[in-house]
């Protein structure tokens, strides 16, 4: 159950293609707030995407997911989520690492200068600078140290893992940022461009897919950004993003 | 070699870390690193986790941070850790790891920042910010309503409907103990409105005593001397760091 402008969302999904898992997608639109409904909660009480039901068994939160699935479903390779305990713990210690740092600082920072108004919601100038703090520090330790060594993927890998898709979905959400911003912020990082290219190279065509929407969404804010700067006043700003949604 | 422990058992995850190992008969040596003392800052230390935190252990040439991994790899590593700690069976083990992902993101964002915000404020050389611990006190409040009514629900002693402990059970009940520090009022203040909770906390100290108590120790004795009035007063200029003084010395 996705909405695939949700990070954690695409990278469920991408998993599934690039994997051969067959799935049904039930989207569930949050701008139109379908998450909240009383249907969607009978699948997530905690209201969020992605969730998933596989027959009676119901689970949520993305990398329990993407675990679940790896383990689940016959002939995912092994270098998704390998067996040996060295390494998974390596992934696990990445994935963990996330929440508190990539995502903490990501998605409020994407939200609060970008996203907001496209769910009804005001900008918040100061979360978002609080946030970029916290990304700009977790950009900096991928460079310096989740992308140590010469591997092309995360942990010095030279095939990706399901930490690998999990970040650089978190990270394609920058793509909806003004080009300046998302440039001061990704400029500095050149192993982290990389990685995201590796990455994309590595699950293709399913990365361009599956990242559709939120190309889209930057071509909308970059015309949105156009309009505005010719314009004096922005009121003409929401009607023609909710239009589209 | 015997695994190697990176600690200062006032920091929830490592208190979690160590009551498995003990409460599993996992042998290790306790490291400590003193976070009032800013030694996880140093390059020593850097070393072992370049993200400067706690916990952090060393086995043999393998080096591994973040609590939850670490739980996870010493169920999974360690013979005789009996299976209802980190089920094999995957459905059991999904739910595990959604309840441990799900922590990060809320109820980890609560006890600490409310904590830190207020009566730990002046050990850890930091301003006063109630604005802060009050955004920690919501963070708090919508966890624990979440855990009675999804992680708690049904007849279980332990999150999921368990009926014994799992590391989620111990990651989060050593979360929800740093709410000591704030003393007995304010602790029954913000745990009173959960019946369900209360009884978990009782359930897993139970399930895990005498490790949970031995291990939470040094926390009840921090909480004592800054509940103690005369220490109060001590919390202004001077006093700091004699606070700082006596609370490392019993660590």
């Amino acid at each position: 159950m996705p909405d695939r402008m949700s990070q954690p969302s695409r990278a469920v999904i991408f998993f599934c293609k690039v994997n051969g898992i067959e799935y049904e997608e039930i989207k569930v639109h949050i701008p139109k707030g379908q998450h909240l409904t009383p249907e969607f909660e009978a699948i997530n009480l905690m209201q969020k995407l992605p969730a998933i039901a596989d027959g009676r068994f119901k689970l949520f939160e993305s990398h329990a997911i993407l675990i679940y699935l790896a383990c689940a479903f016959p002939g995912v390779a092994d270098h998704w989520y390998p067996a040996d305990v060295f390494k998974r713990s390596k992934i696990h210690s990445v994935l963990d690492w996330h929440h508190s740092n990539l995502r903490r600082g990501a998605a409020p920072y994407v939200f609060n200068t970008t996203i907001a108004p496209i769910l009804g919601r005001p900008l918040n100038p100061q979360v978002a600078a609080e946030a970029e703090i916290i990304l700009s520090s977790s950009l900096s330790k991928l460079e310096s140290f989740w992308l140590k060594g010469n591997g092309r993927f995360l942990l010095g890998g030279n095939q990706p893992s399901i930490a690998d898709l999990s970040l650089v979905c978190e990270l394609m959400q920058l793509e909806v940022l003004d080009e300046k911003d998302r440039t001061r912020l990704l400029g500095p990082h050149k192993k982290v461009q990389q990685w995201i290219e590796n990455t994309r190279n590595a699950t293709s065509p399913h990365f361009d897919e599956v990242h559709r929407v939120i190309m889209l969404a930057k071509e909308r804010q970059q015309h949105q950004r156009l309009k505005a700067a010719k314009n004096e006043g922005g009121s003409n700003m929401k009607r023609p993003l909710v239009s589209r949604m | 070699m015997k695994l190697k422990l990176y600690a200062d058992r006032m920091s929830q995850p490592v208190r979690a870390v160590i009551i498995f190992c003990k409460k599993n008969g996992i042998d290790f040596e306790e490291i400590r690193v003193d976070i009032a003392k800013r030694q996880n800052l140093t390059p020593e230390y850097a070393e072992i986790n370049p993200m400067k935190q706690l916990p952090a252990i060393v086995d043999g040439r393998f080096k591994l941070f973040e609590s939850h991994a670490i739980l996870v790899y010493l169920a999974s590593s360690f013979p005789g850790v009996a299976d209802h700690w980190y089920p094999a069976d995957v459905f059991k083990r999904s739910k595990i790891h959604s309840v441990l992902d799900w922590h990060h993101s809320n109820l980890r964002r609560g006890p600490t920042t409310i904590v830190r915000n207020t009566v730990l404020a002046p050990v850890l050389g930091r301003p006063l910010n109630p604005e802060a611990a009050a955004e920690g006190e919501k963070f708090l409040s919508a966890s624990l309503s979440k855990i009675e009514s999804v992680w708690l629900k049904g007849n279980g002693r332990f999150l999921l409907g368990g009926n014994q402990p799992s590391i989620a059970d111990l990651s989060l009940v050593c979360d929800i103990m740093q709410l000591e520090l704030l003393g007995e009022t304010e602790r029954n203040r913000l745990l009173g409105p959960y019946k369900e909770v209360q009884q978990w906390i009782e359930n897993t100290r139970n399930a895990t005593n005498p490790h949970f108590d031995e291990v939470h120790k040094i926390l009840m004795k921090a909480k004592e001397k800054l509940q103690n009035p005369r220490m109060k007063g001590a919390t202004n200029e001077g006093g700091g760091s004699d606070m700082k003084r006596t609370l490392h010395s019993r660590i």
